[in-house]
């Protein structure tokens, strides 16, 4: 006797599955080895070029090679005290409006006004900007008692300026000042 | 007529259980973008001390290598090792300080550089003249410019500020 022939025409679909455990296996080593990895804090540097050992002879040599009248510079300063910055430059010493006070005075919470700083600098950039060779250079001088983290937000704040959604580069070429010692 | 039902069928009633990995895959995919995308190919070239709490500052640069000094509230370090108490430095005593040089900060550097500059000759490795400075937050400005000092006057022109990045 023949058997009829099985009547499950139309068996489902044998159901496919990727094999995921290499990939798998993967990830879990990979995983863990970038975490190790990571630096969660960023870390960056400013730079800060001294001149390199600045002797009598070689001050005398730059002096020498430029005739004394086309050296203008614009020689742009800030200085950071307790009271707030004051902006000084060849031209002049900038003051506020009223008295002879800083220029950029604290902020009534007493602290500094970072912003103010930008935008005055913005200021004297763009009115510097064809008469002086050196509009890349600003000297910051700080009181004895300037904490660190002021004086690099000044650098911050001095470094650039955004405005409509465009960065201009203000001063980044910092020296520091001490004066006298 | 009716059929004699399978024997061997009779058994094939085993559940596949499989787990559903799919969301899993998902996760950890974007885990390992994030991961990688954070990954730099160069380490940790500046390890910030634990002794001092880092400025924070804007700027994008990327660190470079350099000789480390360390000026932390207590003390002053090169390469991790004392150098200087930040206390004597600040009473500017004798002892310690010349014209606002730093004197055993200067003599180190001082080693340091022309050891450095010894193994340019030997060997070619040359001898850039930069230095990393990792100052505490609070440090004031006028301990600060005696350190910068130092290093100008002692073969390190080429400062670099440590700093930690603020993520925009």
């Amino acid at each position: 006797m023949a058997f009829q022939p099985s009547k499950r025409r139309h068996r489902g679909m044998e159901s496919t599955e990727l094999t995921l455990t290499p990939v798998m296996n993967l990830m879990v080593v990979m995983i863990p080895m970038l975490l190790s990895n990571t630096q969660f804090i960023k870390i960056g540097v400013i730079d800060l070029n001294l001149p390199p050992a600045a002797t009598a002879t070689s001050a005398t040599a730059v002096a020498g090679t430029l005739p004394k009248e086309t050296r203008r510079s614009l020689d742009l300063t800030v200085s950071i005290t307790d009271r707030g910055f004051y902006i000084s430059s060849a031209l002049a010493v900038l003051t506020d409006e009223s008295t002879a006070g800083p220029t950029i005075p604290k902020k009534a919470d007493g602290t500094y006004d970072f912003e103010q700083l930008t935008k005055k600098l913005y200021e004297v950039k763009q009115k510097a900007q064809d008469y002086f060779p050196d509009t890349e250079a600003i000297v910051i001088q700080a009181e004895k008692d300037i904490k660190y983290q002021t004086l690099v937000s000044t650098m911050d704040a001095a470094r650039s300026i955004e405005v409509n959604d465009q960065i201009v580069i203000l001063f980044p070429r910092v020296s520091l000042s001490a004066g006298v010692i | 007529m009716a059929f004699i039902p399978s024997r061997i069928k009779r058994h094939k009633t085993a559940l596949v259980l499989s787990l559903n990995l799919t969301s899993m895959m998902d996760m950890f995919t974007i885990i390992l973008v994030f991961l990688i995308k954070s990954y730099s190919t160069e380490g940790q070239l500046i390890s910030p001390s634990n002794f001092l709490k880092l400025p924070y500052s804007q700027v994008q640069q990327p660190p470079e290598v350099g000789l480390d000094v360390f000026v932390s509230k207590q003390m002053i370090m090169v390469n991790h090792e004392p150098v200087a108490l930040l206390a004597d430095v600040m009473k500017n005593d004798p002892a310690v300080m010349d014209h606002g040089v730093i004197k055993p900060l200067r003599e180190k550097l001082l080693t340091t550089s022309n050891h450095a500059k010894k193994l340019e000759v030997d060997y070619g490795i040359k001898f850039s003249g930069k230095v990393t400075i990792q100052g505490d937050r609070d440090l004031p400005y006028s301990e600060l410019v005696k350190v910068i000092r130092t290093c100008g006057l002692s073969n390190y022109p080429n400062l670099r500020l440590v700093v930690y990045r603020e993520s925009e």
